[in-house]
């Protein structure tokens, strides 16, 4: 597909308010908890009180006999009347059902649901199922859970590690021992996530004579109906889920393939409609959308003049009780392993670890912000090591602008970038001196001050070539996005997107390009969210890829509706379509403006004067057009090289952190990024992505952890214990943009959905040490909660030493 | 999630008349916070339901407790399991009762939990706390117990003047 021109757009980048505000601001949006069926019916969930158990037996018949109860459910009936979950790397002995079937595997496991006329009544009668656990040890902690001896999750798998793959990128050996120094550290980043105001929920109806299952559900995952109809075990046209529900907040997470798999079935078996929506300690327990849980050992390879020559990390991920797609999210920081730094050889090694855990499901960025933090602590270290200023330190490893298109170790080809000239602006911007200066003078009155750098990238544009990466038996190479747009008779123009939205402002983005395409004013453009069964293929709005992807498809399809205007002006003009000029959505013949026909003449003779209509031309005015991410296609090579997204966006963090001496909170004082994304499509949508990114960074870094205690119970399962920050705690934020166009995509650009989360929380890290390093202490782990900090800094301050208390170091295990 | 409690109580009354109380249904279920029953279900094992509220949570909770090592009238010890809506929970817990005086006791326990479920989850900030003041309240409510009975007595003995 060719480019437009980059510079002169008529509605891209400009402000312009986002279709869907008026609809969210009245209160007018419809979410699945408006989908009020006549009849419908409401389950309430027993769960498990314990991690690890074996079920005895369960009772139900109390339940059964309670007042509005239609029946009770439980996992040996469910998993002999529906196929297991969807697993995305091969784990045969991992079997994954809704309801827990002869075993328990984490607190808070489904283990019967109960269906009633309403909510109340199905929750008392849940209380009265009689379930006979026998209690078993459970395995926690994750480096417990990989070796020999630990009870396993999964018995039928043999081991709790379920992926354990090493890559082997470029001469790291050589480089390892022709280099000045080498480091080594740890950096542990603890269970959060992103927790949206709205939960899960689902609601279903079986309409037995048609033999289709309607499902409306506030989802966000890829491939959700097919995974729906196999678990189901139903044709693929047999299940119609509607995709015109609004979500509310996902950034991954609304993954409710068991939600909707138990109350698909509770529909169809109980013929009526059902509904499930989690409450909040359904979600934080057992909606099985808890985050990257990891532990990285890193060894680095450098040179005196800071010139990182190697690294080596391995990442050891803690997923919980199941493999979802969460073993994946380890594949994707591949495709941006090295950073946005020119290290030559990597080598890498991935362990996924089953625990008796919450599951992990995608978050946010994939795996990618863990990843760039580990990253840039160790580039910080390097620094110190060194004393060369960190950012100076960045700015010597840094790509530059003339190596791109840059193809990194691991196989990935790097789009564009300016790496320099984004840092200048974000230092024009927030007056470097006179932060250094802030920061000084904090220091002066005693107070532990620093600032925080972290720069790195955000992998978009959505491919799944992780999928192959850690499955060979799983060939998906393309990725696609479609888009259909049609005029009706009046010469209105009408788009259809194939997936639902949670919150990304797709509808702005499609009518955005689309006028962009035909220069129609984008208001004037509806989108509507068709539903599964006349949608064309969506792979859904995850891994930053709606810009690019359901952009460009729009854009196509658009881009063929102008082609055939132009085709039908030129035929009833008499001349050749290379002798007509386009304009608004009318033809002329070039340099005859007076001879031409408008929209509407050329939208009646497509829909209504065949006559007119060039030879072998289908009539009407619609167009449908499917995109396969740029730059897929292909499998990995057997060393683990691959093309992982094909944009890359940029973002560098400048922040000023404060730790109080006595207690050990942490305040920031400043805080600026400045971001390329390329080619902006709306700049409010994409800055209030960023906002809200460092916000929910600032939470990873500082307050959000789903925390266990040593018998695998939840102690975090409300916002009194999983803290998330609020407008108090979020400083002003300066967003500083920059456009280095992607040559890969229609208008230039990049991903952005994932923007400020992938270096907010190393950013804040950097900001803390810089200040803790004045006693000489260092933290290696988030979030870094003011009780543990303060009580560290009282021990360094006493006794002058600061590593008392770090999650320790611990050197690669790997060939050296 | 483990907890644990201890302390020492002083009854006035003398060691045995309080180890019978201690060993009777009837007073541990007027004086157990929210107990709604306890019945003998073998040899120094009873069965016992209880509705209970920590913080936000509350709900039912049935359970076994069982008397061991008895050494009448100084020494018990107890194991105690069971579950509920609110969550599940195993205990051990000891007391020894020592002689102050002719007509006054003191008590000494101690005693560790497991708990998990709901409670573990949603209450285990408050749950040392919530553990202590139930504790407080079986021991108080004992002492007034035996106040009460105390003062039934001797108005027994002043209505009959024979």
């Amino acid at each position: 597909m060719t480019s437009e021109p980059r510079s002169g757009f008529r509605y891209i980048s400009r402000k312009r308010r986002p279709q869907e505000d008026r609809r969210f601001l009245t209160g007018q949006g419809r979410f699945v908890a408006d989908v009020d069926l006549p009849g419908m019916k409401h389950v309430a969930l027993v769960t498990s009180p314990y991690a690890r158990a074996r079920i005895r037996g369960i009772d139900t018949s109390a339940a059964l006999g309670a007042p509005g109860v239609l029946g009770v459910l439980t996992g040996d009936e469910l998993a002999r009347a529906t196929d297991p979950l969807y697993t995305g790397i091969h784990v045969p002995g991992v079997r994954r059902y809704p309801l827990a079937a002869g075993e328990v595997r984490y607190v808070g496991e489904w283990v019967a649901a109960v269906v009633a006329e309403d909510r109340y009544l199905a929750e008392d009668a849940a209380e009265l199922v009689a379930v006979d656990y026998e209690a078993q040890e459970p395995v926690v902690d994750p480096e417990q859970a990989v070796l020999p001896d630990a009870p396993l999750v999964h018995v039928d798998q043999g081991s709790n590690v379920l992926l354990r793959k090493r890559w082997n990128w470029g001469a790291v050996a050589e480089e390892f021992a022709a280099a000045d120094h080498r480091i080594s550290y740890r950096a542990r980043w603890h269970r959060s996530s992103t927790v949206p105001i709205e939960t899960f929920g689902v609601v279903a109806r079986w309409d037995e004579s048609a033999e289709l299952l309607d499902v409306w559900a506030s989802i966000q995952m890829p491939k959700f109906p097919d995974h729906l109809a196999n678990a189901l075990r139903l044709p693929g046209n047999a299940v119609r889920v509607h995709f015109d529900v609004d979500v509310g907040g996902s950034y991954g997470v609304k993954r409710g393939i068991k939600h909707s798999v138990l109350v698909g079935h509770l529909a169809r078996t109980l013929r009526v409609p059902v509904r499930l929506i989690e409450d909040r300690l359904e979600n934080m327990r057992g909606g099985d959308a808890h985050g990257p849980d990891r532990i990285f050992d890193v060894s680095l390879a450098f040179d005196s003049d800071g010139t990182v020559r190697a690294m080596k990390m391995r990442a050891l991920d803690d997923l919980g009780a199941y493999a979802g797609r969460a073993p994946l999210q380890l594949g994707k920081p591949v495709g941006a392993i090295v950073g946005p730094y020119t290290i030559r050889a990597v080598e890498y090694e991935a362990i996924s670890v089953a625990t008796n855990k919450t599951v992990q499901e995608a978050v946010r960025g994939f795996g990618q912000s863990p990843t760039n933090f580990a990253i840039e602590m160790g580039m910080d270290r390097i620094a110190r090591q060194l004393g060369i200023e960190r950012l100076e330190l960045r700015r010597r490893n840094f790509i530059a602008a003339d190596q791109f298109p840059y193809l990194i170790p691991s196989g990935s080809t790097y789009d564009s970038g300016d790496y320099h000239a984004v840092m200048d602006k974000v230092l024009d911007a927030v007056d470097y001196p006179a932060l250094v200066a802030r920061r000084d003078e904090l220091r002066r009155e005693g107070r532990l001050a620093g600032i925080g750098i972290a720069t790195c990238l955000e992998p978009s544009g959505g491919n799944s070539s992780f999928e192959p990466l850690l499955n060979t038996r799983n060939e998906t190479t393309t990725w696609m996005d479609s888009c259909m747009v049609r005029v009706d008779l009046s010469g209105s123009v009408t788009a259809v997107m194939g997936t639902s939205s949670s919150g990304q402002g797709h509808e702005t983005l499609l009518s955005t390009v689309i006028g962009e395409v035909l220069e129609r004013d984008p208001d004037t453009v509806r989108v509507v969210h068709a539903d599964s069964l006349n949608a064309l293929p969506s792979n859904s709005p995850v891994g930053s890829r709606m810009a690019i992807m359901l952009g460009g498809a729009g854009a196509g399809a658009a881009r063929r509706i102008r082609q055939a205007v132009v085709a039908i002006g030129a035929h009833n003009l008499g001349v050749s379509t290379a002798d007509v000029e386009y304009s608004e959505g009318a033809v002329h013949v070039r340099g005859t403006p007076e001879r031409g026909l408008s929209w509407k003449e050329i939208v009646a003779i497509a829909h209504r004067k065949y006559h007119l209509m060039p030879d072998g031309m289908e009539p009407g005015l619609q167009a449908a057009f499917v995109w396969e991410v740029p730059g897929g296609g292909t499998l990995p090579g057997d060393d683990g090289r691959v093309q992982m997204y094909p944009c890359y966006a940029f973002e560098g963090h400048l922040v000023l952190a404060e730790v109080d001496r006595e207690t050990g909170l942490i305040s920031l004082r400043s805080y600026v990024v400045g971001h390329d994304c390329g080619t902006v499509i709306n700049p409010d949508i994409v800055h209030g992505m960023t906002y809200g990114g460092v916000a929910h960074g600032i939470g990873a870094a500082l307050y959000e952890r789903f925390s266990y205690d040593p018998s695998g119970q939840l102690v975090s399962q409300s916002f009194m214990d999983y803290l998330l920050p609020s407008a108090h705690e979020i400083p002003d934020i300066r967003i500083v943009s920059h456009c280095t166009p992607s040559p890969l995509t229609t208008f230039g650009q990049k991903g952005s959905g994932e923007s400020g989360y992938l270096g907010a929380p190393a950013a804040v890290v950097s900001a803390v040490n810089d200040a803790l390093a004045a006693i000489g202490l260092e933290v290696n782990e988030i979030p870094l909660w003011p009780g543990a900090l303060g009580d560290r800094i009282a021990a360094a301050e006493e006794t002058g030493t600061g590593t008392a208390g770090n999650a320790r170091a611990v050197p690669w295990a790997g060939p050296q | 999630m483990e907890i644990k409690f201890n302390g020492e109580h002083t009854f006035p009354v003398p060691r045995e008349v309080l180890w019978t109380h201690l060993n009777d249904p009837k007073v541990l279920t007027v004086c157990l916070p929210g107990c709604t029953g306890m019945e003998q279900i073998g040899e120094d094992v009873y069965e016992t339901s209880l509705k209970l509220q920590v913080a936000s949570v509350g709900g039912t909770f049935t359970g076994k407790i069982a008397l061991t090592d008895k050494v009448e009238p100084a020494e018990c010890h107890m194991q105690m399991e069971g579950s509920g809506t609110i969550g599940h929970a195993t205990g051990r817990a000891a007391f020894e009762l020592e002689e102050v005086s002719d007509s006054e006791t003191r008590m000494v326990y101690t005693g560790t939990g497991d708990v998990g479920g709901l409670v573990a989850g949603v209450g285990q900030r408050v749950l040392g706390g919530v553990t202590k003041y139930l504790t407080r309240r079986f021991l108080t409510t004992l002492d007034k117990y035996l106040a009460d009975e105390a003062v039934a007595a001797k108005g027994d003995g002043n209505t009959n003047p024979s």
